[in-house]
């Protein structure tokens, strides 16, 4: 696999200021995706992940939201700072995105190959004939059927899978570098999720783009993604290649997020859980995040926040149980009698 | 354990059910359009056990369990419960047997009055179904409570103070407070986190062992579906694809829907997939479904055969049925 980097997120911490206080959505996320690779980020509701998909376009509602500190690095341009009129140049040309609710993103008075069109006219300067044509063949790849004709339909004569083929069609119109695909078949059906999925990486063998996806389901990312990063209360816990990751989790979170998922393969008495509920973003405690609810928490856990430790060449891991002071701390802890 | 449910006597006993819904005309003198949404489907529940529907959106799943509570007023089609038709009840008849049929929904939070505390909604719900002389009430809450993993002193808070997962406790609570002796659950674990799913199956599944619940259980998630159930019944297009025991279906299932469906979805455990059958296209309409077997435009086996004539839901096996004019064939 080519190894080149593409896109670079380094301390990325995104707060959102109000009233109440300081939500930490997203505090200090580091991750690289490199060319034509898969990368997963996967969490329950409120851990940051979406909120980390939409600071790397700076598509964060501000106020409240600022991205307060960290890079964005697009082949070595950093996002964060660059201008708003720069930044237009890269949306949806050099970095497109999907969503889950393709209905909401679609414009719905406007047929869709013409949507499709305005972003190739708009980014690469293409003619009105130019881009229709192109838009048609998009919507051919994606494996829409008589694609002329859908083209000049509009978005409520189609199915949710097949909007979603055409916002897909519409994000790689321009050939992106990166992806960014925020949960883009959470509101699909199984048979047709399998159909989008397959569309997906068929066409990142074509054009070669990196692909973030977030998602909450676990058995996507094992589809999907070559590296996955787990994130836990805005950051991320476990940083490793989906296939180590669910075969050997480090994390207790990853542990107890694996354990807890129902087998498709296997038949379980009762299910692994989590105790506990996730901490405030108003209001995270000193030590690790996860240690309230962590069944080998220990005094250093709940007393200083823990490092995302390099585990092996490609795996990182934030917890105090994979450190040196880990197993000092263990050892003073025996009483010897 | 199984074997043994066979022999008893169904609870709930659904025959050739049909929910069709007719759409307001867009154009006068056209004809009316009707949405078959369950059209004629029978099945048994027997008491103790789990019965879970599947089948993707718009397949009937939900339709079903309305329909049985009468939520929505069958079309034609017969419900007995303990031998008794439902459709053909009284008003008055019907409140008494909803105390014994009881409903989870997906989202806890709209199903439950946000101006009630929690007190107030069980009170509401023992109160209506005459379960308890008021005074022994408060005693009950508190057992409830207990039986769903809340602290007694929530019982005085109001639903938008509690997390998702805890809503979903209420809800299950206020199932339980008129003792019910089913609980349809429609989707009740869908709309939460893995982590907090974990624990409302596992709740589920000890309240039946302690209370001897009988559960029809609806969704979409084939793997929660596989961890709950007993048996599994198969949905598309309104009608039965295929039934049978848990095991039976998910190790040897004889649909080719049964088995696209369960090969499309996704797992983290790679090696213990087999070949992923992509379908076709999508669901076709309930409007104008298709004629013959309603699959027959996605099967990769279709024949003429499909497109004429529907296939009836036979027994293949043993407590295996299912709908398909090939399901021998295709089974060797």
């Amino acid at each position: 696999m080519n190894s080149e980097v593409v896109l670079e997120v380094k301390n990325l911490k995104t707060h959102f200021i109000s009233n109440k206080g300081t939500a930490k959505a997203v505090d200090g996320v580091d991750f690289v995706l490199k060319k034509g690779e898969t990368l997963g980020i996967v969490g329950e509701s409120g851990c940051g992940k979406s909120m980390t998909s939409l600071s790397i376009l700076r598509l964060i509602p501000s106020p409240p939201g600022k991205i307060v500190d960290g890079q964005v690095l697009l082949n070595g341009k950093d996002l964060v700072t660059m201008s708003d009129e720069e930044l237009r140049k890269i949306r949806g040309n050099r970095i497109s995105m999907i969503f889950q609710e393709p209905m909401t993103s679609l414009n719905p008075v406007i047929p869709v190959g013409e949507q499709i069109a305005e972003a190739l006219r708009l980014h690469q300067g293409l003619s009105k004939k130019q881009a229709w044509d192109k838009s048609v063949e998009m919507i051919g790849l994606v494996g829409i059927p008589s694609p002329e004709k859908r083209a000049k339909q509009e978005p409520f004569q189609l199915s949710g899978g097949m909007r979603q083929r055409i916002m897909i069609a519409m994000a790689l119109a321009c050939t992106p570098e990166v992806l960014i695909a925020d949960e883009p078949t959470t509101a699909l059906d199984v048979t047709i999720q399998a159909q989008i999925l397959e569309i997906m990486k068929d066409l990142q063998r074509k054009i070669g783009m990196g692909i973030i996806f977030i998602t909450h389901d676990l058995g996507v990312v094992a589809e999907m993604c070559d590296q996955v990063g787990v994130m836990y209360a805005g950051q991320i816990v476990e940083h490793r290649s989906a296939q180590d990751l669910f075969k050997n989790p480090l994390h207790p979170y990853t542990q107890g997020l694996i354990g807890s998922l129902p087998k498709l393969y296997e038949d379980q008495d009762e299910l692994q859980t989590i105790e506990g509920t996730v901490p405030s973003p108003y209001d995270y405690p000193e030590g690790c995040r996860f240690a309230e609810r962590c069944p080998f928490s220990t005094d250093i856990c709940v007393q200083k926040q823990p490092i995302l430790v390099q585990y092996d060449e490609d795996t990182k891991v934030r917890c105090w149980k994979y450190t040196d002071e880990w197993q000092n701390s263990l050892t003073r802890g025996v009483v010897i009698p | 354990m199984n074997n043994v449910l066979v022999e008893k006597k169904p609870l709930l006993q659904v025959t050739e059910l049909k929910q069709h819904f007719a759409l307001k005309k867009e154009v006068i003198f056209q004809q009316r359009q009707v949405v078959k949404a369950v059209d004629g489907i029978t099945f048994d529940l027997y008491a103790g056990e789990t019965l879970s529907i599947v089948g993707e959106s718009g397949c009937g799943k939900s339709t079903t369990g309305r329909s049985i509570l009468r939520l929505d007023e069958p079309t034609d089609g017969d419900v007995l419960f303990k031998g008794e038709s439902l459709p053909k009840m009284s008003k008055k008849e019907l409140r008494n047997v909803r105390g014994d049929i009881q409903v989870i929904f997906q989202d806890p939070y709209a199903s439950l009055n946000p101006r009630r505390t929690i007190r107030q909604m069980l009170e509401e719900a023992m109160a209506i179904q005459k379960v308890l002389p008021p005074n022994e009430r408060e005693g009950r809450m508190l057992e409830l409570m207990q039986h769903v993993g809340l602290r007694p002193e929530y019982l005085e808070r109001y639903p938008h103070e509690f997390s998702g997962g805890q809503r979903q406790r209420i809800g299950i609570a206020r199932a339980l407070a008129v003792n019910p002796e089913i609980i349809i659950c429609d989707e009740a674990v869908s709309a939460l986190d893995v982590s907090i799913q974990a624990q409302i199956l596992n709740l589920l599944k000890k309240l039946q062992k302690d209370f001897d619940l009988t559960f029809l259980f609806i969704s979409h998630d084939l793997s929660v579906v596989r961890h709950i159930s007993d048996r599994v019944m198969v949905m598309y297009l309104g009608k039965i694809v295929e039934i049978a025991d848990k095991s039976a279906l998910f190790d040897n299932p004889l649909h080719p829907y049964t088995k696209a469906l369960l090969s499309a979805i996704p797992v983290t455990d790679q090696t213990k997939r087999g070949e992923r059958i992509i379908l076709k296209g999508d669901v076709p309409s309930p409007l104008n479904p298709p004629t013959g077997c309603r699959f027959h435009t996605r099967c990769p086996f279709a024949t003429d055969l499909c497109r004429q004539e529907e296939p009836a839901l036979l027994g293949l096996e043993k407590n295996h049925s299912v709908a398909c004019h090939y399901a021998k064939e295709l089974s060797s």
